[in-house]
């Protein structure tokens, strides 16, 4: 589909890939204003074979962020707008009986796309819900009995509003997992938010954005980010992390070790989009919010007001090593 | 002065180690230390630890002083001298002690194990064993153990410290070798060692007492080893002549306290049949007698003289352990004339004192054809009349050679011999006694004979017209056991007792053999190496007749070359340091910050902090922790590890 792009004549070499990311970034960067840090997180989490979750209030950039991520990385994108009367099929596809061949024919639905924005995931009941989790969990569709892959790369940017709302059904802890991070956008500041009102919409801006990358190029950054360093000292740093999660009193449920997992990987791609020589203590600190705080469960008499409160207070009990 | 604040409890990894290491080094010196001064160092060293584990201050300085001060005055006191091995160690002991209550810190603890240090090796000073050196690695190894702990910023695990500190001594082994072999000997040390006279070494004493309670020696000390050349005299022939006592004033024996040179000695002396060729190792004595077969006819040791009663003597008291080679003839005749004023000497005998032995022998020479017959009578009665050999005879009053006799009749070799020369001379026959030691055990491990301070032996000599001076042994008509068999089987009995074993235990007694058989060779090998052994040495590598610059100049060069060949193994062998070495580094520039890092706060987080709160200038603080980060968490590079030394160096 892009075929015209000049990128696939370029050899892909390790700098290729490198500017490509820098250009996303600094692309990225330019529509969604003062969200650097989440930019990074955002980066990371693709560059991490993670499914992102962001939730946060309407109207503050969230699909603005998941389209923008699509187009600058160069991925085919379907939106699915998550709604209560939302079927499993109308996210697979179904098979239709063709007169003419007299066979069945399958007509894929949204999901095989290689990024997928899943809108409001709340608002969709739980069987839908997990229609979509199972994607992102096997990267593939059975339908009728058949096994369909997904598309590769293949990632699920879902959002949410939180969940105080009218009418939506919270996602359950187990299916918070399958997103290796979540993320809250927030407010932008006054100078960003006046630029917004006055510039360019964002919508006709992301007409003008143009890819960046491949997924050939995403695929050989996301196996550079897998190799990133990692030294004895940092393993020993997340398990001081994940065994302080489990053992604090203000925590009912802490890390799995697929959490201590997704932490390290989070960490490597983070490290990665960086550019550090390893992985760094800073590296697990900034995506351990986004990594633990969907998968941590506060206990009952916590005082904690929010799980990025719960995350900071973990980090300021362990020391680095 | 700053207040006293408590100890922090800092020292308390290393402060054991410390204290351990002390402790080996002193053990050797505790014999020799006075009790106080043990004590005193048990109770600095409790003390000092349980302030460590109360987290209480240090004694005050003026304590500490003054405790200082009462000690020096003890070992004044104890020793009224303050120069000498004895009081020196006793000093350095005492001040070990004391720093220990003013250790506060890292570096007086390093003050500590270089006392430590010097301790172990000056126990050298006073006895130099075979044990000696392995005593003295491990201690040395235990020691640099102690350093490392107290010197490692992060503890590091046992094993690891150990292991360096054995390798260190391990690279210093081929130095010291060098060293010991190519240092020049001379025959006269230029500095001379102060030896402790208080102590006494087992040896003969001057004079002897039958009277008193029995001072026998039944220590199974070494007194000398003998290698023969060529044959071995019988056991009843092995009687080492050492000193002559002549003057007797009724209860005891004196002799010459004093060397005597007499030209005439060697002149006296007519000797027959076949030579015994021998040398000896005698074992320091501090006294000047010369142990020599009977009689001693050549010897090679330099101002040694025989004096007139043919006893052998070194003007200088045998110090250290001296070699020298002798010859002998088992078969002699000394003094055929006796010079009248001399004959006097050996007639003295106190009328007020043991009346009836003087009439007893009166009688018996009145009964006697002639003075052999009388000798060979006083014998008999010795062998045939109820007499008994004892090691622990019961005391004798004032008149000791009347109640032996008479009435106790339980004595050892100087009763005999005592009661026997008193007998000799009340009968007019001129008598002297004899001091030495009489037997030895032949050594199969080594092939050589030790003499023991158990063999020591007091024997008679009579002189009879026509044939001089004549040995007699009245112990032998007592107990022929005692000087036929030599003392083997009496020492079974002593060394089984005193191990409580009811039975003699051979293999006991040949671990004995082999374990001194192994000494004899320490001694001629390692401790003997003197000049001369040097000289031949030398000569064997080629060197002739080398001079002390030579040798000097050879032991440089040795010492330099060996070092480089041992660096250079070092170099070969390195391998960049574990990144651990990183965070020592690290925590380094944070102690410069003067900041203390949150928990969980990452060093990019302090970095920050530093910039803004710190006397550190930015830069250097960015790049700094830019780097430590990439060594502690990036792929391994030596060249930044270097980098990051250099800079927080340059802070």
């Amino acid at each position: 589909m892009h075929s015209g792009s000049p990128l696939e004549k370029t050899p892909l070499g390790k700098n290729a890939g490198r500017q490509a990311l820098e250009r996303a970034c600094a692309a990225l960067g330019g529509i969604i204003l003062d969200k650097d840090r989440q930019i990074a997180l955002a980066l990371a989490c693709l560059l991490a074979r993670g499914h992102l979750l962001i939730e946060d209030l309407p109207g503050l950039g969230k699909t603005t962020l998941a389209q923008a991520l699509a187009k600058v990385l160069g991925l085919s994108y379907r939106r699915i707008q998550f709604t209560s009367d939302l079927l499993p099929a109308d996210i697979v596809g179904v098979s239709v009986f063709r007169r003419d061949s007299g066979k069945f024919e399958f007509q894929p639905g949204p999901i095989f796309a290689q990024l997928i924005l899943a809108d409001e995931v709340n608002r969709a009941t739980p069987k839908a819900q997990s229609a979509l989790l199972e994607a992102m969990e096997e990267h593939q569709v059975s339908v009728d009995g058949d096994t369909r892959t997904l598309p590769v790369p293949f990632f699920v940017v879902a959002t949410q509003n939180p969940a105080d709302q009218i009418g939506t059904f919270p996602l359950p802890e187990s299916q918070l997992d399958r997103f290796l991070m979540r993320l809250a956008l927030g407010y932008p500041n006054a100078e960003n938010e006046r630029e917004l009102i006055t510039g360019e919409d964002r919508r006709s801006m992301l007409e003008s954005v143009t890819p960046e990358m491949t997924p050939e190029i995403l695929t050989t950054l996301q196996q550079d980010a897998a190799k990133m360093h990692m030294s004895e000292h940092l393993v020993d740093y997340i398990q001081a992390l994940v065994r302080q999660t489990r053992e604090s009193p203000d925590i009912e449920i802490g890390l799995s070790p697929r959490g201590a997992q997704a932490l390290a990987a989070a960490a490597r791609a983070h490290a990665f989009v960086e550019r550090h020589s390893g992985v760094f203590p800073d590296d697990v600190q900034a995506v351990f919010t986004a990594v633990a705080g969907h998968r941590l469960k506060p206990a009952g008499n916590t005082s904690f007001r929010s799980p990025a409160e719960m995350c900071q207070h973990v980090l300021d009990s362990v020391a680095i090593p | 002065m700053a207040r006293a604040r408590g100890t922090d409890g800092s020292l308390l990894a290393s402060l054991p180690w410390t204290l351990l290491a002390l402790a080996f080094a002193l053990l050797p010196h505790v014999p020799y230390l006075p009790a106080w001064i043990t004590a005193a160092l048990l109770a600095c060293a409790i003390w000092r630890y349980s302030i460590e584990v109360r987290r209480k201050p240090v004694p005050p300085a003026l304590l500490r002083a003054s405790l200082a001060l009462a000690c020096f005055l003890g070992v004044l006191y104890t020793y009224s001298t303050i120069s000498g091995v004895g009081p020196g160690s006793a000093l350095l002991a005492i001040m070990a002690a004391l720093k220990l209550l003013e250790t506060r810190q890292r570096r007086d603890q390093f003050v500590l194990l270089f006392i430590a240090i010097f301790l172990v090796m000056s126990s050298l000073l006073r006895e130099q064993y075979l044990w000696s050196l392995p005593y003295l690695v491990v201690g040395v190894i235990l020691i640099m153990t102690a350093w490392l702990r107290t010197a490692a910023d992060d503890l590091e695990p046992l094993r690891r410290s150990l292991g360096t500190s054995s390798r260190l001594i391990l690279y210093a082994a081929p130095l010291a070798l060098a060293m010991w072999i190519f240092f020049p000997r001379i025959a006269t040390p230029f500095w001379a060692v102060p030896i402790d006279t208080g102590t006494a070494v087992s040896g003969l004493s001057d004079t002897i007492s039958p009277g008193d309670i029995s001072a026998l020696s039944k220590s199974d000390a070494v007194a000398f080893r003998v290698k023969f050349d060529g044959v071995v005299p019988d056991p009843r022939d092995r009687y080492w002549r050492g000193l002559v006592l002549h003057r007797f004033d009724g209860r005891t024996w004196s002799g010459i306290s004093e060397p005597r040179i007499s030209s005439g000695a060697l002149k006296n002396i007519q000797t027959a049949g076949e030579a015994v060729q021998y040398e000896v190792t005698l074992e320091p004595t501090r006294q000047h007698w010369i142990f020599a077969l009977d009689i001693p006819y050549h010897w090679d040791l330099e101002s040694t003289f025989l004096g007139p009663q043919h006893q052998l003597a070194r003007v200088q008291p045998i110090d250290q352990r001296i070699a020298y080679k002798a010859v002998s003839y088992p078969d002699y005749r000394i003094d055929l004339e006796l010079h009248p004023y001399r004959r006097g000497w050996y007639l003295e005998f106190p009328e007020s004192r043991n009346p009836r032995t003087a009439e007893l022998a009166s009688s018996m020479r009145a009964a006697a054809t002639s003075d052999e017959a009388f000798v060979r009578a006083v014998l008999k009665k010795f062998n045939e009349e109820e007499y008994h050999y004892t090691l622990e005879p019961p005391p004798l009053g004032s008149h000791p050679v009347d109640r032996f006799l008479f009435e106790t009749r339980r004595g050892f070799c100087e009763h005999y011999a005592s009661a026997f020369a008193v007998m000799m001379r009340a009968a007019g026959i001129p008598a002297r006694i004899v001091v030495g030691y009489q037997g030895g055990e032949l050594n199969p491990v080594g092939d050589y004979m030790i003499v023991r301070q158990a063999d020591a032996h007091a024997w008679t000599e009579v002189w009879l017209p026509g044939s001089g001076w004549r040995r007699v042994d009245p112990t032998a008509a007592v107990a022929p056991e005692r000087v036929d068999a030599g003392r083997t089987g009496a020492m079974f009995d002593g060394t089984a007792a005193a191990w409580g074993l009811g039975a003699p235990s051979r293999l006991l007694h040949n671990l004995v053999l082999t374990w001194d058989a192994a000494n004899a060779k320490w001694n001629e090998w390692v401790l003997g190496y003197g000049p001369e052994n040097q000289e031949r040495f030398m000569n064997w590598l080629g060197m002739d007749d080398p001079d002390w610059r030579q040798m000097i100049l050879t032991l440089v060069a040795l010492v330099t070359g060996l070092t480089m060949l041992i660096s250079l193994a070092l170099m070969l062998r390195y391998r960049p340091p574990s990144r651990d070495k990183a965070a020592i580094l690290y925590d380094r520039f944070v102690r410069k910050s003067g900041l203390k890092p949150a928990t969980g706060e990452t060093p990019r987080g302090f970095a920050v902090r530093a910039q803004r709160d710190s006397p550190l200038p930015a830069d250097s603080v960015r790049s700094i922790t830019d780097t430590y980060l990439d060594v502690r968490y990036g792929p391994p590079d030596p060249a930044l590890l270097r980098r990051l030394e250099v800079d927080i160096a340059a802070l």
